[in-house]
């Protein structure tokens, strides 16, 4: 339990604790390179994808299965507007932003309103629709072929082409994005994500209008999963459809729950530690799904509320 | 052939698979009111009962109706197994309903990874059930295995009726399902029932399943597919009505073979999953209304 | 005195059933007003029909002179109407204080801006929460417990929390649904003289009670339903004394 006169200062020490372990895991990365640089890059693009996730899901109480659409619209727009039209990154993920957004706006007015399973349905029906237009829009998208040729991250004339510059430009992102997800949580939007959260009719009755903020968290979430989206292609070089898939939801749960939903570390440290775990058991390459399903299941059963959950109550026993 | 015979003919199929989408939305419907969970790995039990059979006859060389016996015993005990390793656990610690959601998707995801591990990723058919021409009838053919379908899932949707009404155990279920703390103090072992609403779900889905094959094709990823289809079906039928549910999965099927003929193939689940955003959106309690 | 609220012959059947039958009076701006009446005399419906948790079937409901029948709770909220729940309805994971926080929301502004680049505005209205949160919980005798989660609080400080949290919107009218339910004869007399103090304060209260002596204690003006109809109106002291609510009370 929670002490009763704990003053909030006193509670943050195994929560910065976990910052280090991730600042430690990618600090390792950044000094080594090679096969690991790689593992952790892709982690981090998840932990962007996560915490947009998070927002919408921990501090919103909300559900979407089919967050992978907006990182679908946010890679396919990079890769076309770099490739075909010659666009710089910047601008290609700008615009990518500004679909997913649109998306987001159009689909999140009916959905939103939906709740319980119709909303878990809704959104992943969202998700697969998705999915199925990269699919099938092969005069853009190329179908199943995919895009290639995608040029690395870059602003003017710096480019991120070495491992240790993308992870580099990477781990800044995250930081930035960590930074606004801890502003946003402590502000008056936060609070009132909060009361969604915690009771729409109260919310309601505070005058809190209950609707716009669950499409404001939506959107924060698209738009981060539509950066995400960008990041990956650039960082690849190429998208195809599978990368958009039901695989890219499941991992992204496992990654929130493993972290501790709802917390600002957790979506970083979980999307860390679900990627470099396959890695200690090269053998399991073929099963890692079947793993990631398993321990999400386990997660949920015996700890959903996660590492930096775990973190949160060991601060506060602590404390007393 | 002409085009209303074409027409004609892309109906009927229509109905045959749609009769499919109903026995997998019913599925839906039996889980649903005995606890009030939407189970989001109804898709693996439909992929489960065409591969389970595949297997047992490639493998074992089993014959047909063994297999397809096999197939839906060993669905059963999936069924069995997903509600006692996953949903029990969850129930009785009163998980949050998007935690149960994510948990019978995450539960879809290890059935069809083991079936990838221990199978492999190729699409597989089985034969037809009976191996004779198509039915000609005023110039349209008629598949027989549509036949069989057809037939089939009206005789499993007449005995499903049947165990309702008229069994110890059916009575029991429903009696659950009406109010559970009402059925507990008349002795009724209301978390055994759970189990069997989750064994009898799979059968059902692995019947889908093994009627389905035939026509087309399984692989390990298609349970997501097949569980949207019958989760369209559920909601156009109002959801937790199991006939209502039979009856949407005829007109999902009827309006996918529409889409199939004006758009093409391709754009088979993306009709199929806008008309379910389009009931979300517009009718979310379905043409019959919903029982909760 | 200017009535702050009117309730214009509020009606509002179920099916077949008149819940709320044609009941008309008006709450002045200053002082606590009590709806009191037996158990289904209505007074939770009508409560629902003041806070816009449904509109009535029929009538009107006017706050400051304006018509406000059909609005939604948060937009009554917006124009000075908040209500808390005869179950209490807290913000469970948040700290009590945090909860308070939240009530500013009508009070404060900004969004997304105000958030990520915190101009100096956005602090010193943070600052401002902040201050107001804690003195709020001081009023109802909170400040020990400001930084508990609100889902360890015993009931009765819970049910002061969700009062403290809707003063912090600075309603200009404030309705309590049975605030005394669940609470013991302390917590009780605290409650009162809390509710006493907010209405000092100049905070018009409206509350629906079963609780007949705190209904005598606080009210200055007492409304008695029975069979969703008003049977009669007056101080405390008059309404005891009506042969018409002696006989809804033990008849």
């Amino acid at each position: 339990m929670v002490s009763e006169q704990a003053s909030p200062r006193s509670r943050h020490f195994a929560s910065a604790g976990i910052w280090v372990l991730a600042a430690l895991i990618v600090g390792y990365a950044l000094v080594f390179g090679g096969y690991i640089a790689t593992i952790v890059a892709f982690a981090l693009i998840y932990g962007v994808f996560v915490s947009g996730l998070n927002i919408f899901m921990g501090l919103t109480a909300q559900v979407s299965f089919g967050q992978s659409a907006f990182a679908a619209i946010g890679g396919y727009t990079s890769a076309v507007l770099t490739t075909t039209y010659e666009w710089a990154p910047l601008p290609g993920m700008l615009a990518g932003i500004v679909f997913a957004l649109l998306f987001a706006l159009v689909i999140g007015f009916p959905t939103l309103r939906l709740k319980g399973h119709y909303l878990a349905m809704a959104t992943l029906a969202i998700g697969l629709i998705t999915y199925e237009i990269a699919v099938e829009w092969e005069s853009v998208t190329q179908g199943y072929m995919g895009i290639s040729g995608i040029p690395p991250l870059g602003i003017g004339p710096f480019e991120a082409i070495s491992d240790r510059q993308i992870l580099a430009t990477l781990s800044v992102i995250v930081v930035i994005v960590a930074f606004a997800v801890t502003r946003i949580r402590k502000s008056r939007l936060g609070r009132a994500f909060a009361a969604v959260a915690g009771s729409e009719e109260a919310a309601g009755a505070l005058g809190i209008n209950v609707a716009r903020y669950k499409l404001t968290s939506f959107l924060l979430a698209a738009g981060l999963a539509s950066i995400a989206g960008s990041l990956f292609v650039h960082v690849v070089g190429y998208v195809s459809p599978e990368v958009f898939g039901m695989h890219m939801v499941v991992l992204a749960f496992t990654m929130v729950y493993i972290g501790g939903l709802g917390t600002v570390a957790g979506p970083v440290i979980g999307a860390l530690i679900v990627s470099l775990l396959p890695e200690l058991f090269r053998g399991m390459r073929d099963s890692q799904d079947l793993a990631y399903g398993i321990t999400l299941i386990l997660i949920l059963i015996y700890a959903p509320k996660g590492l930096a959950g775990l973190a949160q109550s060991f601060d506060a026993r602590r404390g007393k | 052939m002409d085009n209303m015979h074409l027409v004609l003919q892309s109906l009927i199929s229509g109905i045959s698979i749609g009769c499919v989408y109903g026995l997998i939305g019913i599925g839906f419907c039996v889980i649903y009111n005995a606890s009030g969970i939407v189970n989001f790995a109804q898709g693996a039990f439909v992929m489960l009962g065409g591969m389970v059979t595949y297997v047992l006859i490639e493998r074992f060389q089993m014959p047909y109706v063994v297999a397809a016996l096999g197939a839906i015993v060993v669905t059963g005990f999936v069924g069995a197994c997903v509600e006692r390793l996953v949903v029990r656990p969850l129930w009785n610690r009163s998980a949050p309903m998007f935690v149960m959601i994510l948990a019978t998707l995450a539960a879809q995801i290890v059935i069809e990874r083991l079936t990838y591990i221990l199978v492999d990723d190729q699409p597989k058919t089985l034969p037809a059930f009976s191996d004779l021409p198509p039915i000609m009838l005023g110039g349209v053919a008629i598949n027989f295995q549509s036949l069989w379908i057809m037939a089939g899932s009206v005789l499993i949707v007449v005995a499903l009726g049947l165990f309702f009404k008229t069994t110890r155990t059916g009575k029991a279920m429903r009696a659950v399902s009406i109010n559970a703390e009402a059925a507990a103090l008349q002795g009724i072992p209301v978390s055994l029932m759970l189990t069997l609403a989750f064994v009898l779900s799979a059968m059902l889905g692995a019947l889908a399943g093994i009627l389905l094959t035939p026509t087309q094709y399984t692989a390990f990823n298609m349970g997501v597919p097949f569980a949207i289809s019958g989760f369209i079906a559920a909601i156009i039928g109002g959801f937790g009505r199991p006939l209502g549910a039979f009856l949407g999965g005829i007109a999902l099927g009827l309006i996918q073979a529409m889409a199939i003929l004006g758009l093409g193939a391709g754009f088979k689940n993306v009709a199929a999953l806008s008309l379910l955003l389009l009931f979300l959106f517009v009718r979310p309690s379905g043409l019959l209304g919903s029982t909760r | 005195m200017n009535a702050i609220l009117e309730v214009k012959n509020a009606t509002r059947r179920f099916g077949g059933l008149v819940a709320v039958d044609d009941v008309s009076f008006t709450v002045p701006s200053k002082g606590v007003t009590a709806v009191i009446g037996p158990n289904g005399a209505g007074k939770t419906t009508l409560f629902n029909i003041i806070a816009g948790t449904f509109p009535p079937s029929e009538g009107a409901i006017l706050l400051g002179g304006a018509d406000v029948t059909a609005l939604k709770p948060e937009a009554k909220a917006a124009r000075g109407l908040v209500r808390t729940f005869q179950l209490v309805k807290l913000f469970q994971d948040l700290t009590a204080i945090e909860n308070v926080k939240v009530g500013f929301h009508l009070k404060t502004r900004g969004g997304l801006f105000a958030a990520l680049v915190q101009p100096a505005w956005a602090r010193n209205a943070e600052k401002d929460v902040e201050d107001g949160a804690a003195a709020l919980l001081d009023l109802v005798g909170l400040s020990k417990v400001a930084f508990s989660p609100a889902a360890v609080l015993p009931y009765g400080q819970q049910r002061l929390l969700e009062i403290a949290r809707a003063l912090a919107a600075r309603p200009q009218i404030l309705l309590l649904d049975e605030p005394a339910a669940g609470l013991n004869a302390e917590e009780s007399e605290r409650l009162a003289k809390t509710i006493r103090r907010i209405a000092a304060d100049g905070t018009a209260v409206l509350l629906i009670e079963h609780d007949m002596k705190l209904v005598m204690d606080i009210a200055d003006e007492v409304v008695v339903l029975d069979y969703g109809r008003k049977i009669a109106q007056g101080s405390p002291d008059a309404v005891k004394k009506d042969p018409a609510v002696i006989a809804a009370y033990l008849g």
